[in-house]
Parts: C-alpha cells; sequence; structure tokens
C-alpha cells in the first residue's frame, strides 16, 4: 500500500490517495477519508450486504481489537486474512487497538502492557502478544500498540509514562514487524502519544520519527478516552497539539485521528491537515435515535442539523429523514415507520438510521474532498457552523421535546 | 361474486399421486403465492432487522403481521394515515393478519371471552378494560390491509379437556366468524379466512367444518393446534380438517413451522404455515440445517470454516463460516440479521423442495430422503410413520 499526496504541504487541508493495495490493484481510495469503524468486523447494524446498498466503492474497515479479540482462535487455524474471516473480501483492514466509540476505562496501563476492555473483561497486551494477534489476522494496515490513555485532565506523571510506554512499544512491535514475513506488505500506522503536553509530544515525536522509514502513517493519539465526549471536545483544545504534531511530521505520510469527531470539527481537522477519520460518529448517533439532517451540498430540505428520531412529532410524519437524500433508507421508508420500529425496539429501527448516517457521513468527506479541489472548504465549513451552533444551543434548553417510552408486551 | 373481482384465484396445479400433498398457485392482489408456503412471522411490521428488498430478494412472497401488536402500536390512526402496512413499511407483496384474539389469549393472562368478544386489561398507563370485539378486530385489520385477514375466534387451549368449553368455543366462533363478514369492509382486495375449532375432538371439528364451509369465503384455516398437544393427537386433527376442508380452497395451519411438521402436513395436504420458530432461533444462535439446527454458540464450531449448510445458496452461507458466526452470535445485533437472512432461506427453501417433488411426481421420494436424513437410524417416531402411512406414503 502506497499513500501518495497531491501536494507536499505542512498545515493545510490536503488531497492525497492511497494506491497498490495489497491484491487489489485497481483501487485507489482518496483522502481525506473516513474509514468505516466496526464492531465484530461489522459496520454496527448493517451487514456487509447490506453496505453494498449504501455505498458499492471500496472502503477501509477500522477494526478495533477489543471488539475482534476473541477471532484469535479461529485465525491461528483460518486460512486467510481478517478481511476474509469477516465476510469482507473487498474491503481493506485497518486494525486498531480501542473502539473509538465506546469510552475507554482509564488506568491499569502497567509497564510494558496495555489493558483492552473487552466484553468478558480486561486483557492485557503486551508488544508481543499484540504482534502475534497482528500476524493471525493479516491486516493491509495496523496502528502499533500505544499507550494512549490520556486526556484533558492526566498529570504530567501520566503523560510522561505513556509516552515512555509508547516509545517502548513501538521498537518492540517493531523489532517483530521487521522479521515477519507475513506483515512485509502491511501498512504500519505508528502512535504519537503525549496527551496535552507540547514538551511530551516532542519527546514521542522525536523518538519515533526515527524509524520514519518503515512507517506509512502517524496517528495523533492520546487526545481523549474514546466514546460520547469527544463529540463535544472543544476544537480549540485540541488545536495546538494537532498542528504542533503535523508541523512536525513529514509531509509526505498519512495522517490520521480517531474518534466520534462532529462534522464541524472534521472539517477544521482537515484543515490542519489530517488524512484519515473514522464513522464511530455515526454508531454513537444511532444508539441515541438521532439522524444526521444538515446539509451537505444544495439538494437537500433541512433546517435542522440533525433529528432525534424519538421525538413524539415524528409519529405521523411520512417524510423521510431527510428530503433529497438518496439513501435506501430516505428513498423508501419513513420518519413515521422508523419512529415505530423504535418505539417497540425492533432492530431494523437502528438499521435504517445507520443506513442514513453513513450514507450521509460519507458524501460529507466527498463533500470535503471537492472543496479541497474548489478551494471552498471554509464555505462548507461556515454553512455547518450555523446549523451546529444552533442544534448546540437548542440541547442546552431546558425544556426538552417528548420522546417516546420502550413498550414492552 | 364476479369471479374476475375475486381478491384470490386458487389454482391447482400438480397433485401427488400417492397423499393428498399438492401444489398451487394462489393469486393475491400482491403478486402471486406459490403454495404449500411457509410464511415468516414480521409481528410488528419488520422482520429482525431484515430490509423488505433483502426479503424480495430471497423471493419470500407473504409474510404475517400481528393485529393484536399493529393496533396497539402504531395503532389504527397511523395505519390508516400511512396508507396501510404495505406502504408503512414498503412491502409490496402479501401480507396476512392474525384476528389479534390468540395473542391476547396467551400474552395477557386477564383476557376474558364473553359473546361480545374478548376482554382484557389494556397496558396503557389507565389500565382500562378494552375490549377486542369481532368488528374491532376486523376493522384493524380493514386499516392494516393484509391480504389476507383472519377471523376473531374462541381460543381454547388444546390441552383443556372441557368439552361443554369447546362445543361453545365451536359455536361461538361461527357466530363470530358471521359478525367479521358482516363487519368486513374491503371484501374486493382482503380474503377474510375462518378458522376451524373443536380442539381434539373429531365431532366438533366436523361441526366447526360443516358450519364454516357454508360462507361464502376464499380459504380457510386450521386453529387450536400446535398448542401442546401431542404429536399423535395433532396429526390425526389436521388430517381430518383437511378431509373435511373444501379441495378448491387453499387450507392454512396455524403456527407451524418445524421442518418435520412442515413435510408431514404437506402430505395431509396443507398449504399454508406460519410460525415464530425460524427467527426466534435466529435471534438466539440458531441456524436451520435439514437434519435439525446448529447452536452457533457451542465451541465446538469455533474452528469449523465451513458455512451454515453447503448446500444453502444464501448470503449468509456464501460468505460467512461457522466460525466467524461463532464469535459474532448474540454479541452483535448484525450477527441476528445473518441468522435470519439463512433461517428464512433454509425455510423457503425446503418449501420449494417439497413443491418441486411434487410437481415431477416424487414427492413420497422427497419425504422418505428427508426423513432418513433427520433420522439416520430409521428410528422414526411413530406418528410421522403412521400419519405418513394413512396417506400412502411408506417408510422402510
Ligand atoms: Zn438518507
Ligand atoms: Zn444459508
Amino acid at each position: 500500500m502506497k499513500f501518495v499526496v497531491k501536494q507536499l504541504t505542512k498545515g493545510v487541508p490536503r488531497l492525497g490517495k492511497l494506491i497498490e493495495l495489497n491484491g487489489k490493484p485497481n483501487i485507489t481510495l482518496q483522502t481525506p477519508l473516513v474509514m468505516l469503524h466496526t464492531q465484530g468486523g461489522q459496520v454496527p447494524h448493517i451487514t456487509h450486504e447490506v453496505l453494498k446498498l449504501v455505498s458499492n466503492n471500496p472502503h477501509i474497515l477500522q477494526i478495533p481489537l477489543v471488539s475482534v479479540h476473541n477471532f484469535k482462535e479461529a485465525m491461528d487455524y483460518f486460512d486467510g486474512a481478517i478481511n476474509e474471516f469477516i465476510g469482507s473480501e473487498e474491503s481493506i483492514c485497518c486494525l486498531t487497538l480501542h473502539d473509538p466509540s465506546n469510552l475507554t476505562q482509564q488506568g491499569f496501563n502497567a509497564k510494558g502492557k496495555v489493558p483492552v476492555w473487552t466484553k468478558n473483561g480486561k486483557v492485557q497486551y503486551n508488544s508481543e502478544s499484540y504482534m502475534k494477534t497482528v500476524e493471525s489476522f493479516r491486516p493491509d494496515m495496523y496502528h502499533l500498540l500505544s499507550d494512549g490513555d490520556t486526556n484533558q485532565s492526566s498529570t504530567q506523571k501520566r503523560i510522561s509514562k505513556a509516552v515512555a510506554n509508547t516509545n517502548a512499544f513501538h521498537k518492540e512491535c517493531l523489532e517483530i514487524h521487521r522479521t515477519s514475513e507475513k506483515l512485509k506488505d502491511c501498512l504500519i500506522i505508528a502512535p504519537i502519544a503525549g496527551g496535552y503536553s507540547i514538551s511530551q509530544r516532542k519527546d514521542c515525536l522525536e523518538s519515533i520519527l526515527k524509524d520514519d522509514d518503515e512507517v506509512g502513517g502517524y496517528l495523533i493519539d492520546g487526545l481523549h478516552n474514546n466514546g460520547p465526549e469527544v463529540e463535544f471536545l472543544p476544537f480549540s483544545d485540541i488545536e495546538p497539539i494537532v498542528k504542533y504534531s503535523i508541523d512536525k511530521l513529514p509531509a509526505e505520510k498519512l495522517r490520521t485521528i480517531q474518534g466520534c469527531w462532529n462534522p464541524l470539527t472534521i472539517i477544521k481537522l482537515v484543515k490542519l491537515g489530517v488524512d484519515i477519520f473514522d464513522t464511530s460518529y455515526c454508531r454513537m448517533l444511532t444508539e441515541r435515535s438521532a439522524a444526521m439532517t444538515f446539509p451537505i451540498d444544495g439538494t437537500e430540505d433541512s433546517v435542522t442539523y440533525e433529528i432525534n428520531l424519538r421525538q413524539l412529532r415524528y409519529l405521523d410524519d411520512f417524510q423521510p429523514i431527510l428530503i433529497g437524500c438518496q439513501c435506501p433508507a430516505c428513498l423508501k421508508y419513513s420518519r413515521g415507520y422508523i419512529h415505530h420500529l423504535l418505539s417497540v425496539q425492533e432492530l431494523l429501527g437502528p438499521v435504517l438510521i445507520m443506513i442514513h448516517n453513513i450514507h450521509h457521513f460519507l458524501r460529507f468527506f466527498e463533500k470535503i474532498r471537492r472543496c479541497i479541489d474548489e478551494d471552498c472548504l471554509s464555505q462548507l465549513e461556515t454553512r455547518i457552523e450555523i446549523y451546529f451552533t444552533r442544534y448546540q444551543q437548542e440541547i442546552l434548553l431546558p425544556q426538552k421535546e417528548p420522546v417516546v417510552n420502550d413498550t414492552i408486551y | 361474486m364476479n369471479v374476475k373481482n375475486k381478491p384470490l384465484l386458487f389454482t391447482i396445479l400438480a397433485e401427488c399421486n400417492s397423499s393428498k400433498a399438492r401444489v398451487s398457485k394462489m393469486q393475491l392482489p400482491h403478486g402471486v403465492v406459490d403454495t404449500p408456503v411457509f410464511m415468516p412471522v414480521g409481528t410488528q411490521g419488520t422482520l429482525k432487522g431484515i430490509l423488505p428488498e433483502q426479503l424480495e430478494k430471497l423471493d419470500l412472497q407473504i409474510m404475517l403481521a400481528n393485529t393484536y401488536h399493529l393496533g396497539t402500536k402504531p395503532g389504527v390512526d397511523i395505519l390508516k394515515k400511512a396508507g396501510g402496512l404495505h406502504k408503512f413499511m414498503n412491502w409490496n407483496r402479501n401480507l396476512l393478519t392474525d384476528s389479534g384474539g390468540f395473542q391476547m389469549v396467551s400474552l395477557l393472562k386477564l383476557a376474558e371471552i364473553t359473546e361480545e368478544g374478548v376482554k382484557f386489561q389494556s397496558l396503557n398507563e389507565q389500565k382500562s378494560e378494552v375490549m377486542l370485539t369481532p368488528e374491532h378486530s376486523i376493522e384493524i385489520q380493514n386499516a392494516i390491509g393484509a391480504d389476507i385477514i383472519m377471523q376473531l375466534d374462541d381460543v381454547v387451549k388444546t390441552t383443556n379437556p372441557d368439552k361443554e368449553r369447546i362445543e361453545v368455543s365451536v359455536h361461538r366462533t361461527t357466530r363470530w366468524l358471521d359478525r367479521c363478514l358482516s363487519a368486513h369492509q374491503r371484501e374486493q382486495d382482503q380474503n377474510l379466512f375462518p378458522i376451524v375449532q373443536g380442539t381434539l375432538y373429531e365431532d366438533l371439528r366436523k361441526i366447526s367444518a360443516k358450519d364454516l364451509i357454508q360462507r361464502e369465503v376464499n380459504g380457510y384455516a386450521i386453529g387450536g393446534l400446535s398448542g401442546g398437544e401431542s404429536k399423535e393427537e395433532f396429526w390425526r386433527i389436521v388430517h381430518l380438517c383437511t378431509d373435511l376442508l373444501p379441495k378448491d380452497k387453499p387450507r392454512y395451519l396455524m403456527g407451524v413451522g418445524f421442518a418435520t411438521d412442515l413435510v408431514v402436513c404437506c402430505a395431509l395436504g396443507v398449504d399454508m404455515f406460519d410460525c415464530v420458530f425460524p427467527t426466534r432461533t435466529a435471534r438466539f444462535g440458531c441456524g436451520l440445517v435439514m437434519n435439525g439446527q446448529l447452536n452457533l454458540r457451542s465451541k465446538k464450531y469455533e474452528k469449523d470454516f465451513k458455512p451454515i449448510d453447503e448446500e444453502c445458496e444464501c448470503d449468509t452461507c456464501q460468505k460467512y463460516t461457522r466460525a466467524y458466526l461463532h464469535c459474532i452470535v448474540t454479541v452483535i445485533p448484525v450477527a441476528c440479521h445473518l441468522l435470519t437472512i439463512h433461517n428464512v432461506t433454509f425455510q423457503l427453501r425446503l418449501m420449494k423442495g417439497i413443491r418441486n417433488s411434487i410437481t415431477q411426481g416424487n414427492f413420497p421420494k422427497f419425504v422418505a430422503d428427508f426423513m432418513l436424513k433427520n433420522y439416520p437410524d430409521k428410528n422414526y417416531p411413530k406418528w410421522i410413520k403412521e400419519s405418513l402411512s394413512t396417506v400412502n406414503i411408506n417408510l422402510h
């Protein structure tokens, strides 16, 4: 796999492409791009078959280890890579550590070990056991093991430990990677730790950049502990760190960031030069029965940023989620039907919302790329900001709209 | 009635030379249904997270929805505003709704049956007493707009030995049928089916069938079975009812869906079936195969890289191994979708196999092969041997 940037620039929005993908020579992926966040190898609520109804383009699946750690037993015997095992041979897989849509439990980072909080409790990974899993899964790309357990309130002590751990994991994992025949075509993403401390980021970057030759891209890690809180993390808080890191990173390498960032923050991060995001935001919205309705281009008819389909006002609303949207959910199903499905806790409710959210988010990224190309990203930012600000004000109102209660028969 | 405008045209295409099995085409307002047919149950106007587009791809021709649930939520007003359930749920093929009576009697302990209807305490906050009358059941079913609707019947548990009570239910069911027929507002596009009652008493079944077949309707259901009676009692009543009901109309056996039961009851001349089993068992991580079901939660599938069923052509079997499904069943909702796709496909494939073998004149061989797969040691249960030999299919 190879990454090619259109212009070798530092802190500006940039277009690039991923080419020469393993076994998929004819596929090109354009950046900035959004990886499809998965759990157990599937986009939440959407089978690979339904995903094809949403988008027929090739995608990178983000596979958090935490959601597939129980696959290891089978994968050790399986004659194939993780994309084949999960039934999506046509996809490109990126193995990551934590699930960006769920809050990662803090603490428990012992020296040389990273805790992963699975359904069956805590599982400790060290460089060796982690790389064994990577070798067994053979993803197209993966994150090296890291200690990203820092956030805005982390102590200096915790941050410096995170950096020391990450530097050590980096070296150990790379060493194993070098000797691995199975991983020789596998693209490495190296996480950068250091919380909100510039000096710690500096230390980490200096150490990790020594191996730049072997690395395909970098993850700006340690900004948060995942989960819904990331949505409202103020951009001004993360800006200095992201800006500083990107400034130090080589321009020809991928820059990735994880988490449920809201669309406005995503545009701002793109403007700083970030190339890869993920769709965990779509899952988070879907779990709270919300659908994105902010307009992307002139074809939609909407005054809202997002709508919550549990609200009673949708009971007899037979319009689609977003008028003008061409997704399979909006073309054939109404808000009223989805409201009904949610109120009786039927599985199809989140399926339809997720179909729309994924479709909308993919379109949003297409639009971002087009705007960079046409040099009008700021217009898009301004437009979305109006919707987002209004939405933020509304959710702060004391009076909430009535929503339907769950019925249990 | 003008034949042209009949919302149900039933044409028998082939009959088995030995048994009572037959293949027919049932033309309904939302397309043709090939019978014998299995109808999966989409209780609340949806089937276990599967898009109607996907169900069409499986060539599903008809599914069932429950009147009691839909009448409660979203309710008649919303369904009317939406233009009926077909439009509301984006399903342009056929639907069948039950009357709601059985659901209430089985779900609500406090239901009480009087001549007026079924009285029960509502689940809403007021806990008010509500009455489901034959007229009200039909009103809801008219709003839902299914292609086949069912009369409200007086359901008595098959295990209830009180013959007097059952006799009352038989006559009351006929009286309720007449009330349903006069309340029915959409004869031009909805078929109202009566339900033969009488639990396990042959004489009462005869009275019930004799009364019901005098009404002008397009098909009949056999009710009050599959409720805990022995298989021995079960098949004898099915056999009796298919003899009593007219040959030129579809016969629907309610609540039956296990593979062996389907095969036997097709031999006994039943045309339509429904059951929650295939979709419910999917939720618990079970995949259906010709000789039973695989519980994919079991550790023995951990390193099994075969599909659920090597002969199955569904998307799930084309792409996913038992080992992968083992990793995700009951962990992520998508696993339920994948198993539902397979299980519905399995039921449709079984019914297609039955139809093809009847058409090709080798249904008895199909039955024998199927039973051998299920009982490789030929230790056939007595009821299977007896029921089949009654219709001239002998297992050796
Ligand atoms: Zn849409
Ligand atoms: Zn299958």
